[in-house]
């Protein structure tokens, strides 16, 4: 018979009997090669487990509890909202204050502030005019959901970038990239707040 | 999916843990804290091991205790703390191998690796070798020997059948074999 094959010899290591076993012991009883195998095994497994354990390179739970601040934020933000539905004047403020009116050679993070207080108010506006809680046709909910995940998905790029530039890597390129996600952001948010609230009113609701 | 195999004793203890989990379920920044640093060794270890690099360590280390941050109020108690935050830092890490699988390059090929002689006059020492390896032949052999996960559990968290993770295991212990000079003519 042949020596065992390295499966056969990991399989001697499993709790239990598997198929093949009692042979594969028989083997070893008379076979000093394979003997010698299963100890090297044995032995490479125990230097594994004896590797150094490794730390970071740098501390990174100011990260983590920054993003897990931002989260539960957001949270708050999301569901405790003002009740009551949105004055007409306050639409038409977020509808007009369009970003297409962004100054021209405005500097990146005042940019940043200006769309995000944006975001703000046409999330606010979205709140109280409260979606989930209306009957909306099939071809809103599909749109609506649509731009939802894509700011969903913005979000996390924008707490990937949030985070990089808290630990200072490339700072000035997460800049200009955390400009882009917000303007795509307040964007979005318009088409979102187009889509329910202006609709909405538009039929007389 | 709940892993139930974990060291015989937990290697990795919280001091004063039930007062640390109560504080961490309220969200207090402390509690949480206590419990990242009793782990952070322990999870980029982990995550270092499987993944190909530090940069992606990180990551998975900052991704694990975010979950942990925001989970911990589902962890009842059942099995060590440990257990689950390793159960967790595992699947963390996982997922950007899946992630990474495009650029999962195999370990060199019998073809272009070099000879068995001039692979023994290398020598490899074991971290080198374990580099070396695919990721998932890597991730199966870490989480098997080191970790202590059985097969069944491994395909779990993989997405593959028991015999894949069987195969990468042995995969694994064929090459780490050549590649240490521990091979024996027959
Ligand atoms: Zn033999």
């Amino acid at each position: 018979m042949s020596h065992l094959s390295m499966e056969a010899l990991l399989a001697l290591r499993e709790p239990g009997v598997e198929p093949g076993d009692v042979a594969a012991r028989e083997h070893m009883e008379s076979c000093a090669a394979c003997r010698g195998e299963l100890e090297r095994l044995h032995q490479r497994a125990a230097r594994l487990r004896a590797l150094p354990a490794l730390r970071p390179s740098r501390d990174l739970w100011p990260a983590v509890r920054l993003r897990q601040r931002i989260e539960s934020r957001r949270w708050q933000q999301r569901w405790t909202g003002v009740a009551g539905f949105l004055a007409a004047a306050s639409v038409a403020l977020a509808l007009f204050w369009g970003d297409v009116a962004r100054p021209e050679a405005a500097d990146a993070s005042a940019e940043i502030a200006a769309a995000r207080e944006r975001s703000q108010v046409l999330e606010s506006a979205l709140e109280e005019y409260n979606p989930e809680l209306r009957v909306i046709d099939g071809r809103t909910a599909r749109v609506s959901q649509a731009l939802e995940d894509r700011i969903a998905e913005l979000d996390q790029q924008l707490e990937a970038a949030q985070l990089r530039q808290v630990q200072r890597v490339e700072e000035e390129q997460q800049e200009a990239r955390m400009l882009q996600l917000w303007r795509e952001r307040v964007g979005l948010l318009n088409a979102l707040v187009d889509v329910h609230v202006t609709r909405a009113s538009n039929v007389g609701l | 999916m709940t892993l139930t195999r974990t060291l015989p004793m937990d290697p990795y203890l919280v001091a004063n843990a039930d007062a640390v989990l109560a504080g961490a379920r309220q969200g207090d920044a402390a509690a949480l804290e206590k419990l990242f640093r009793a782990f952070e060794s322990p999870v980029y270890t982990l995550a270092r091991r499987i993944c190909r690099t530090a940069e992606d360590a990180e990551d998975v280390l900052q991704e694990t205790f975010f979950e942990v941050c925001r989970s911990i109020g589902r962890y009842r108690g059942e099995g060590s703390l440990w257990g689950w935050v390793r159960s967790i830092a595992a699947s963390k890490a996982l997922m950007r191998l899946r992630r990474n699988r495009y650029r999962d390059t195999d370990e060199l090929d019998d073809a272009t690796a070099p000879s068995r002689r001039e692979d023994t006059a290398l020598r490899m020492d074991l971290e080198a070798a374990l580099e070396r390896l695919s990721e998932t032949s890597r991730a199966v052999v870490w989480l098997h020997d080191v970790e202590g996960y059985t097969h069944e559990e491994i395909a779990a968290m993989m997405g593959r059948t028991v015999s894949f993770s069987k195969s990468q295991l042995a995969r694994a212990h064929v090459r780490l074999r050549r590649w240490l000079g521990e091979e024996v003519d027959a």
